[in-house]
């Protein structure tokens, strides 16, 4: 397996961004704020199944609403993570914090466009509001726990 | 010619942050081995909390998202959360900033977020002040007015200049000579 990442360490693009000074950091930048977009299409759906906002609106036009700018984040997230990692990938490969985050990540990808979408387009009423709550909170944590984990990586290893 | 010799200018704000410098809680943080990585997690937190629920209500103010939801229930439902994380957002970088200040004070990249930041205040206000009061007319419709639209195409750009900013403050030693 390590010698794999360590085929895409030595790639030409990944050389490319490790050899220049502001591609990774403008690269990083963004990632940022595309997570700004991400938490907010999550959160505004979160805090309507936590019965927080928007009760005079359907559940499911909320997450309509909410769908294009997740969708959309979630591919700015990939298209600024990915040169970030091959870039990196020998140092990656050693990191915990990276097998967590992708981990926690293919657990919260999986969990919100099978179990939360099919709560959150549900008619009304059809899934009570404990089983709405705790699909808003598990949602919350495993994201958290992803960005948590996304800023670790740089800090110790 | 113009002589500005800045540095003099703004001597009193690296006095203050030399002073901060010396205290025992910033020299206590610089020193701590794990205290400040974590601040900087609850930062990013914060600031997912912050920006997420500001920029889905400039989405709605730019007319792009968020359009089932009137402007003003939008507003309502998230002013609580957005107060909450700029609280947290604000109390963890002013931890950043105590615990290094001779890190920030010279830094150029660090000034241009807290400059945004203030633009962006200002952007908000002036949004309170005098746009929100034809909310009447456009709150439920489709297209909101040329005002609404510039208060929240300019919260989208200024907010993402400060995650930018806030991102690139440590490449700044790299990239311009400070004194």
């Amino acid at each position: 397996m390590y010698e794999y990442f360590v085929q895409i360490a030595a790639w030409g693009p990944s050389k490319a961004i490790n050899e220049s000074s502001w591609i990774f950091a403008l690269v990083q930048a963004f990632h940022l704020v595309s997570l700004g977009f991400l938490a907010g299409s999550l959160l505004m759906v979160d805090l309507r199944l936590l019965g927080r906002g928007f009760s005079q609106q359907p559940l499911a036009t909320v997450a309509r609403d909410a769908r294009p700018w997740l969708i959309g984040s979630l591919v700015a997230m990939v298209l600024t993570g990915v040169p970030q990692f091959i870039s990196l990938a020998t140092k990656e490969y050693d990191s915990p914090y990276f097998r967590w985050k992708m981990l926690m990540l293919l657990i919260a990808l999986i969990f919100t466009f099978t179990i939360r979408k099919r709560v959150a387009y549900a008619p009304e009423g059809r899934f009570g509001g404990a089983i709405s709550k705790a699909v808003a909170l598990v949602s919350i944590g495993l994201w958290t726990s992803v960005a948590i984990n996304g800023r670790l990586i740089g800090f110790f290893s | 010619m113009f002589d500005l010799a800045l540095a003099d200018y703004f001597a009193w704000l690296r006095s203050f942050f030399e002073y901060v410098s010396e205290r025992e809680t910033s020299i206590m943080l610089r020193e701590s081995q794990y205290v400040m990585p974590w601040v900087f997690v609850l930062h990013v937190v914060s600031m997912c909390m912050f920006a997420g629920t500001i920029l889905m209500m400039d989405l709605r103010l730019l007319g792009v998202g968020n359009m089932a939801t009137p402007f003003s229930q939008v507003q309502r439902r998230l002013f609580p959360w957005q107060m909450a994380a700029m609280f947290f957002s604000a109390a963890t970088g002013l931890a950043l900033v105590w615990g290094n200040p001779m890190n920030y004070v010279t830094n150029i990249i660090f000034w241009v977020k807290m400059l945004a930041m203030g633009i962006a205040g200002l952007n908000a206000l002036a949004f309170h002040f005098i746009t929100e009061y034809t909310l009447v007319d456009w709150d439920a419709g489709e297209t909101p007015p040329f005002g609404a639209k510039l208060a929240g195409g300019l919260s989208i750009l200024l907010w993402a200049n400060v995650i930018v900013a806030g991102r690139l403050i440590p490449y700044a030693l790299t990239w311009f000579r400070t004194y």
